[in-house]
């Protein structure tokens, strides 16, 4: 694997390199700053509400929450398997992992209806208090994160399908899996932050 | 470094964040109308406080004055000044501007209301001054 | 000139500057009534002079980015504009409607002057920076529309840049939100719910396409760096923009009777604004750092980095210093807004278009850079407005922290008026670099009539 976080070198392209292109971890990087920013939000509204937030920390489905957990990191884990797959030139896998990572995300969405159709139908809305506010804002950002990350795997998808992925360019490949692994990564700080920790 | 950086992603990453955060934009936008019944006090807006924000617009006094902290910041914040004045005291320091002035000092024009004009202006005042703006200003002075 | 079209730029380059004059000189006067109250009373009041130096602001700004596109936009498609006649009769339409206006400003009251235009028909008026006549508005949206029509067309005809194709989105963007302008209900929440959907979107949305765009055409022709590169990084940095930009709206929806979640939406986002202002600045000097050419336009290189420079103190640091909701709590409605307004639209936007006109204007002229006298002429007002500007800001923001203090957080709260008198000192130092600022954009008129030895196109 070529997970590393060195800078790209025009002059060694047998160095470690970063996978995918340099656009997309500028990206990568400011939603990631974007996330760090509401969650240090979070923390600190939570500091002036320890009682509000653990109060209504209960409420929250954490059984749903662990589910989708699982589902992002099996996702995560299929997508990899399709960069694999691609760096060995196996390319039938290609686009049949990327569609059991894109089937985990729509498992995700699934499970977060159901789970935002039990809180919305309970009358619960971002001006309900503090805690409620950013439990919505945070799952209901990252939700759409979600769905632009299966927007983005779909297209990967049609572009495996045509054979685009080979071991001498995989980068939209690349490109595209990790920003999915960042929407996984997002979660798997925001699940413990806003579900579990009290 | 074969093609790390490339115009297309970039461009597609432009607009799929455009859209992404415009829909962000609506989403929030949308549940702000579902919300603002509770906040904005509309089922008080009469036609006399219709009229008093006609007024308020025609005479342009967001050109000197703030409303709600937005306007220009020659003159003071009306969105309380019901508070700090009184709807009597609003409406006499209104009819009292000389019209050549103070002399060296910042005048508001001589509006010539009628009594009905006046009334509607302190309605519409007043009812801004009853929406909830989250305890806006921190005090009378505005 | 490549192409024999660029030319209807010329007539909007010399409008935008005229009315420039006009915005200077009128905020040469507010400034004064800040002073001296009495200052033209009751001939020109405040509220009038106010207006006429924002809606001047606009429209030259308009003036400036039509005049910019429609020079930019034949050459970047490889082709003559769809039609030069239109473009030059839209210049006088809107000269002549932005002109009717303002006599309209100063002539008569503003009531009068709603009652003759029509405002009962549509109620548009009143609203600041849209205080403009029901026909200017329409006037407005006919004259966007058929520019949009003739520069749209052009780009079809021709090559689609992905610096026309920002600039495009940009315009479009800007006819678009224009139309909310027209939406005044009678709900005063909602009024100013979507008065910032036109404000707030053309300021920090879709203006600063048109901002990128025209960057990086000049980065592009006076660095001679390869244009993917300028392209790609055009890209990231209007991404960037809108996406901290569109959420960011939200810091205007913090005290207006919008529900309480927009303080810290809004806070987060605008937190993040900064950021493509910040990367705005390193492209252009980065692009300039890697320059392959020498080009003799030296004074539209200035602008560049100088709009990278200012808007991102003026928009970026002038900008988070207030956003944040607890801060803004204080600062909201006071001179600390307007120290932000002065400098960001001086540094964002007057920067940009006078980079356009420093670069465009001397090949309009047939030379490819104006002699040396004019250019080290025109930096000279670079510097003696920029400088200005950071003054003005720097004495606005003092009377601001001192009006928050002595009006909104002291124990015994100070009302308005006693505590403007006690600021008065700072209004004063305002005024003498308003004088400075004036000084500086006369300098600049004059480097367009100094002559000397020029290099031909």
């Amino acid at each position: 694997m070529s997970n590393t976080t060195s800078l790209p070198t025009s002059e060694a392209p047998a160095a470690r390199r970063l996978p995918g292109d340099l656009a997309i971890w500028v990206f990568i990087l400011s939603e990631m700053l974007v996330f760090a920013v509401f969650f240090a939000a979070y923390a600190f509204a939570r500091a002036k509400n320890v009682e509000l937030f653990n109060e209504y920390q209960q409420t929250v489905n954490r059984d749903l929450g662990a589910l989708n957990t699982f589902l992002l990191i099996t996702g995560s884990w299929f997508v990899v398997r399709a960069v694999q797959a691609a760096h060995r030139d196996d390319l039938p896998a290609v686009p049949r992992n990327i569609l059991l990572g894109f089937l985990c995300g729509g498992g995700f969405v699934v499970v977060k209806i159901i789970e935002y159709a039990a809180k919305f139908g309970a009358g619960i809305t971002l001006s309900t208090n503090t805690f409620y506010m950013f439990y919505i804002s945070l799952t209901f950002f990252h939700f759409m994160h979600v769905i632009l990350g299966m927007v983005i795997l779909a297209v990967i998808w049609v572009q495996a399908r045509k054979g685009a992925y080979t071991s001498r360019d995989a980068h939209g490949l690349e490109s595209g899996a990790a920003y999915w692994h960042m929407v996984d990564l997002l979660w798997i700080i925001l699940f413990p932050l806003v579900y579990v920790m009290r | 470094m074969s093609g790390a950086f490339t115009k297309s992603m970039a461009r597609n990453i432009f607009y799929g964040g455009t859209v992404f955060f415009f829909l962000l934009f609506l989403a929030l936008s949308f549940d702000t109308h579902s919300q603002l019944p509770k906040r904005d006090m509309r089922q008080n807006i009469t036609p006399q406080v219709a009229e008093g924000k006609k007024l308020w617009e025609v005479n342009n006094c967001i050109g000197c004055h703030t409303l709600m902290g937005e306007g220009a910041y020659f003159a003071p914040e009306l969105g309380n000044v019901v508070v700090r004045y009184g709807e009597e005291g609003t409406k006499a320091f209104i009819q009292a501007r000389p019209k050549e002035g103070i002399p060296g000092r910042r005048s508001m024009p001589q509006f010539n209301f009628t009594d009905e004009q006046l009334d509607a202006i302190v309605a519409f005042l007043k009812h801004v001054n009853s929406i909830n703006d989250a305890n806006w200003p921190p005090n009378s002075q505005g | 000139m490549q192409y024999k079209s660029q030319a209807v730029a010329k007539p909007y380059f010399i409008a935008a500057i005229g009315l420039f004059v006009g915005q200077i000189l009128f905020g040469l006067i507010l400034g004064l009534q800040y002073v001296l109250g009495d200052f033209l009373f009751p001939a020109i009041p405040f509220n009038v002079a106010r207006m006429v130096h924002t809606n001047l602001l606009i429209v030259w700004l308009l003036f400036g980015f039509m005049g910019g596109a429609y020079y930019m936009i034949p050459e970047e498609s490889e082709t003559e504009l769809f039609s030069p006649k239109l473009a030059l009769a839209m210049f006088w339409i809107f000269l002549v409607a932005g002109a009717l206006t303002i006599v309209g400003y100063l002539a008569v009251p503003y009531a009068t002057l709603a009652e003759l235009t029509g405002n009962s028909l549509l109620e548009t008026m009143g609203r600041e920076f849209l205080e403009q006549p029901l026909p200017t508005k329409l006037g407005i949206v006919v004259v966007a529309l058929a520019f949009l029509f003739n520069i749209t067309l052009t780009v079809l005809k021709g090559k689609k840049t992905s610096i026309s194709i920002v600039l495009l989105l940009g315009l479009w963007g800007l006819a678009v939100f224009f139309l909310f302008s027209f939406y005044n209900p009678v709900n005063v929440v909602l009024d100013k719910f979507f008065w910032w959907w036109t404000v707030h979107l053309w300021v920090e949305g879709v203006w600063e396409l048109i901002l990128g765009s025209f960057l990086a055409f000049v980065l592009i022709k006076t660095t001679g760096v390869d244009r993917e590169v300028i392209e790609k990084w055009l890209y990231v940095i209007v991404t960037l923009t809108l996406i901290t930009g569109i959420i960011g709206t939200g810091h205007h929806y913090f005290w207006i009777g919008t529900p309480e979640y927009w303080q810290w939406w809004g806070s987060i986002f605008s937190a993040l604004e900064p950021i493509p202002f910040f990367a705005m600045t390193v492209f252009a000097f980065n692009m300039v750092n890697r320059r392959r050419r020498e080009h003799p336009n030296k004074a539209a290189v200035l602008w560049a980095l100088g709009t990278g420079v200012m808007s991102f103190l003026g928009a970026g640091v002038w900008g988070f210093l207030h956003t944040l909701a607890p801060v803004n709590y204080y600062t909201h409605g006071t001179q600390i807004t307007a120290a932000h307004g002065h400098m960001a639209f001086y540094g964002a936007y007057a920067m940009v278009n006078l980079m356009m006109i420093s670069y465009a204007m001397p090949i309009l002229r047939g030379r490819a850079a104006n002699s040396n006298k004019s250019q080290v002429l025109e930096m000279w007002s670079f510097w003696l407005m920029t400088v200005a500007i950071v003054f003005i800001t720097l004495f606005l923001t003092a009377a601001g922290i001192l009006q928050v203090w002595l009006q909104r957080v002291s124990d015994a709260p100070l009302p308005f008026m006693v505590a403007q008198d006690k600021i008065a000192l700072f209004y004063w130092m305002r005024e003498w670099a308003g004088v400075a600022f004036l000084v500086g954009l006369i300098v600049y008129i004059a480097s367009f009539f100094v002559g000397g030895e020029e290099k031909q196109a």
